[in-house]
């Protein structure tokens, strides 16, 4: 060891050793400073947002409710659907993800982009931004698969409305589709994506059917993935509802209806429930619960046949012949018609220079009440109209449940027109003329009424006069909105003319008859009078939407104390009793006897060929 | 060489408790850090156990620095100078390269980190050179002390590994600073470097400058690495005033806070246990680097005061550097904080220069006494 002692007298630095400790001292001090201001002066900050990190919440969609027939057959049901949503916090490469979501499921990058845009501010980033509502089987599986290596992407199951029968009763269970804006407003429950009842009994009872959202909570580590989930609340699943409706007959009236535009209404005379409330052309609600895309949209949209219009409720058509019981009802009403008075018909009538004719060419010679009301014959009622007036015809109208809607519980339903002199001066500034009561009397003009009203009225006849509210749940009860101002005898008289329509060799609907059951009828065509300048004065909804003539058959039915009011009605140029009839024909038959009777197909044929046929055509014949 | 028992004796113990108490703290927060709460991923043993192993040799590497007299290193000063450079060319030329940096050895069993070796030798030539100046550094000895750092400095920058470039001439710097230089140069410097930082900027990565970037607002990057920094001060603020207890931290838990065993380990603990236990920790830090102070300025020699003096930047750096990158005062750069962050090599080079440390105090008095 030669160099072992250095030279003792060197000291240390000084200044250098007080540079360490100042060193010591300040290192302290600005970490000190820092960490009080990190841990106690922003320390609640801070575990709020660690709460955040770790803490996720997520809803557990409530299934609908179910609908069932009246027979409990399922009509609308809930399958599990699998979404594909991105949770903004776990994705790194945004734009690489949606490149790669829009490979796997055929779709457009930009869409997804926009879609992802317009959203990100709807969705808590932490929540998953629904991309694809829908994802096929083939997709899950792929998606999943690869999910791994895409942090972010999350599949989503969640119950989807089916409806089992697609077409068959589009218009009274209506659909589900996501919330929009103003809905999410009105309902503060709601959240983005999530599905509401848009139309029928679906949107009607929305609340009842909807359920209650559950709560889960469940930690998640950085990657997004899910430990330790635990239920805060347990969804409520919505409320099962039976309808009125009977699967089978709604089935049967569909087949009748063959596309063609039209209704048909069944109704419980005695409890005003709705046994079928069949409408043609109809859609298919399952179209709507995973979306429309445009050109679905735009191809219901601009269908000529209207198919997203419920023509038994939304839809207002002159009654025709079907309204000659209503006249001949406020007839009896005011005691101004003798049922035993007979008018002379020659085929024609005449009101000043202008001449109205029956639609029996030769006349009916002399018709009493009864006949003219099984012969429908046009002059008997031309003659009794003149003398009671529109302010007769009209009230009693009124008070037959014409004129306002019938209160069902489905949206928009349209309440058809009843003319007064007072409406018509407000209307087209020009007061009533004769000619307005010859018309009103057998049933056109201005008089618009819907399938349901008509039924409502026949169930009526048959009811001791009750105007009953049409119920579509099965445990509705009975409510009776009003009385058609009619004693018994007066009503007995009506429902034996109708009766004898059927049962008469000269009834116009001798073809409704039918073996063990008291079955009445009334034929109508309605003709839609070219009246440019009313029908420009008319609201848009309220133009038929092609001017020819409506077929209907009001029909009752009624067999050990079993009472049913059925109506018919088919758009244009199809003739009543042969159009409409055997619709009801075939309903008796089941109603009664649970007999099916389809459309024979060389029927359905033929109203392929005349449908096709009206696009091009305009007017028509007419007859009674 | 005999051990005499006055050397023993001489041990300055405050410092070796505090190192190994520091690193028994280290390692229950790895045993945290590490361990994922939950089934999946990775399990708990790894690197806890690890590091007790690496412990264990640092404490053997430890008593073998402390055997020999400090003071033969003055002689192999230049050597082990020579020698380093040979190493860090020979990684130019053949190192291993790992991550886009070549950095590397491969001695076959291990792979060597000629980097580290030449933390060693800048605080050895450095105390070796500087015990000789005998007046403050004018500007051409600055000159020559800073041009032998930044030959070993030069090559790791190129490798590239800044942050140990930089560490060496921060080490070199600080011992400069503890032996005083002119007033002339004093002001030059305090005017110079800052001056020369817009050109410092020209030659880092585009990584570096977009960290810089970040660090000035780590929220124009919240997914990259002001991630880290985000993640790091939601982890540390929400620990509040008394933590929220041993395993119990949430963010380092369920892995939000990245590298939460290596550079951001301090981290995990200001979460566990909040403002008490983060003051309390940095409280044996900062007697850890004071005992230091204490033997620099005891030592027998200059040479040996000098060393100290390295050893203490050596520590002082890091500390300062990967407690101000965890609480978001400075830039992330990846150093890790001496017995508290995972790591072999450094927990070994660690306790190695504590030794050398204890080496010069336990040596203080043989001079004197005989």
């Amino acid at each position: 060891m030669s160099n072992l002692y250095d030279n003792a007298s060197q000291q240390p630095p000084r200044s250098g050793l007080l540079l360490l400790q100042g060193l010591i001292f300040l290192v302290f001090c600005l970490f000190a400073v820092r960490l009080w201001y990190l841990q106690i002066h922003r320390g609640e900050f801070y575990a709020r947002k660690a709460k955040e990190n770790q803490l996720r919440q997520e809803s557990i969609f409530a299934p609908r409710g179910l609908i069932r027939d009246r027979n409990g057959d399922l009509l609308a049901v809930n399958e599990p659907a699998y979404a594909l949503g991105l949770v903004r916090e776990d994705c790194q490469d945004v734009d690489g993800t949606l490149r790669q979501v829009a490979q796997w499921t055929d779709g457009n990058f930009d869409d997804l982009k926009g879609l992802f845009v317009k959203n990100q501010k709807r969705v808590k980033s932490f929540e998953p931004l629904i991309l694809v509502p829908d994802l096929s089987f083939d997709q899950v599986a792929l998606i999943d698969a690869n999910r791994l290596r895409w942090p972010g992407l999350a599949i989503q199951v969640r119950p989807r409305r089916q409806y089992r029968h697609g077409k068959l009763l589009g218009h009274v269970l209506g659909y589900v589709a996501e919330a929009n804006e103003e809905e999410m407003e009105r309902r503060p429950e709601l959240a983005l994506g999530d599905y509401v009842g848009k139309q029928g009994i679906e949107l009607v009872l929305e609340d009842r059917m909807r359920g209650v959202k559950g709560l889960s909570q469940f930690e998640v580590d950085v990657t997004g993935r899910r430990l330790q989930e635990r239920v805060l609340k347990h969804p409520r699943a919505g409320h099962e509802i039976s309808l009125s409706i009977d699967l089978g007959l709604q089935e049967l009236a569909m087949d009748w209806l063959d596309e063609e535009a039209g209704g048909v209404v069944v109704m419980d005379a005695d409890t005003g429930q709705l046994w079928a409330l069949a409408t043609s052309p109809s859609y298919d609600p399952n179209a709507f619960t995973s979306g429309l895309t445009p050109a679905q949209w735009a191809e219901l949209r601009d269908n000529p046949q209207h198919p997203m219009q419920n023509r038994v409720i939304q839809s207002v058509y002159p009654p025709g012949s079907v309204f000659k019981h209503v006249v001949a009802g406020a007839g009896l009403h005011y005691g101004m018609l003798d049922p035993k008075e007979v008018v002379h018909c020659p085929g024609f009538t005449q009101l000043g220079s202008h001449v109205f004719r029956c639609w029996r060419k030769g006349g009916h010679g002399n018709v009493n009440m009864e006949r003219a009301l099984i012969e429908s014959c046009d002059v008997y009622f031309y003659r009794q109209g003149k003398k009671l007036t529109v302010d007769r015809m009209s009230e009693f109208a009124f008070a037959s449940g014409f004129g306002h809607p019938t209160g069902i519980d489905l949206p928009h339903e349209k309440g058809g027109n009843i003319p007064t002199r007072e409406w018509k001066r407000r209307r087209f500034g020009e007061g009533w003329q004769g000619g307005d009561n010859l018309n009103m009397s057998i049933g056109q003009g201005y008089t618009l009424v819907t399938p349901l009203q008509v039924a409502r009225f026949f169930a009526a006849a048959l009811n001791g006069g009750k105007l009953l509210k049409p119920l579509l749940l099965k445990d509705d009860k009975p409510v009776v909105q009003g009385q058609v101002p009619l004693n018994q005898e007066q009503l007995d008289l009506l429902y034996r003319a109708l009766v004898r329509t059927v049962d008469d060799d000269r009834g116009t609907c001798r073809r409704l008859r039918t073996a063990g059951v008291v079955v009445g009828g009334k034929t109508g065509t309605a003709q839609v009078v070219r009246l440019t300048d009313a029908l420009k004065a008319l609201k848009d909804d309220d133009i038929p939407y092609r001017f020819r003539d409506h077929a209907w058959m009001a029909a009752t039915a009624e067999k050990e104390g079993r009472r049913f009011a059925i109506v018919a009605m088919i758009e244009h140029g199809l003739h009543g009793s042969s159009g409409a009839g055997p619709v009801v024909k075939a309903l008796i038959d089941y109603i009664f006897y649970g007999k099916i009777t389809p459309k024979p197909e060389a029927q359905k044929a033929r109203s392929r060929a005349a449908r096709l046929l009206s696009h091009n055509a305009t007017g028509g014949g007419r007859a009674n | 060489m005999p051990i005499d028992r006055r050397l023993i004796l001489s041990i300055n113990w405050p410092l070796l408790g505090l190192a190994v108490v520091l690193f028994l703290l280290g390692t229950v927060n790895l045993y945290s850090a590490s361990g994922y709460r939950l089934e999946e991923g990775m399990s708990l043993a790894p690197y806890f156990l690890r590091q007790l192993v690496w412990g264990a040799m640092g404490l053997g590497g430890m008593i073998l620095v402390m055997l020999f007299d400090y003071r033969h290193l003055k002689t192999i000063a230049w050597p082990l100078f020579w020698l380093t450079l040979i190493l860090l060319a020979a990684v130019f030329f053949a190192g291993k390269t790992i991550y886009g940096a070549r950095r590397w050895l491969d001695l076959g069993f291990m792979n060597f980190q000629p980097s580290e070796l030449a933390k060693i030798a800048v605080l050895i030539i450095g105390a070796r050179i500087l015990a000789r100046e005998r007046e403050p550094l004018g500007f051409v000895r600055l000159a020559y002390v800073l041009g032998v750092g930044l030959l070993l400095a030069g090559p790791i920058i190129r490798q590239p590994d800044l942050g140990t470039g930089l560490s060496l001439v921060l080490i070199l710097g600080g011992m400069i600073l503890y032996h005083g230089v002119t007033p002339g140069v004093f002001k030059t410097a305090l005017i110079a470097i800052p001056s020369m930082l817009p050109l410092a900027w020209l030659f880092l990565h585009d990584y570096q400058k977009r960290r810089i970037m970040t660090f000035l607002d780590p929220t124009t990057d919240p997914l990259g690495s002001g991630y880290h920094i985000i993640q790091s001060q939601i982890a540390i603020g929400s620990g509040g005033f008394w933590g929220k207890g041993f395993l119990q931290g949430t963010q380092s838990q369920l892995r939000f806070l990245p590298e939460r065993h290596t550079d951001f380990a301090v981290a995990v603990f200001c979460e566990e246990w909040g403002f008490v236990g983060t003051m309390v920790l940095l409280t044996l830090f900062c007697l850890f680097l004071h005992q230091m102070v204490n033997i620099a300025k005891d030592a027998r020699d200059l040479f040996g005061s000098y060393l100290t003096a390295g050893v203490f930047f050596y520590f002082f750096w890091q500390i300062l550097i990967n407690t101000g990158m965890v609480l978001g005062l400075m830039p992330v750069v990846g150093i890790p904080l001496p017995f508290i962050s995972y790591g072999g090599s450094s927990t070994l080079v660690n306790f190695c220069l504590v030794g050398l440390v204890l080496n010069v105090s336990m040596r203080r008095f043989l001079f004197k006494q005989s």
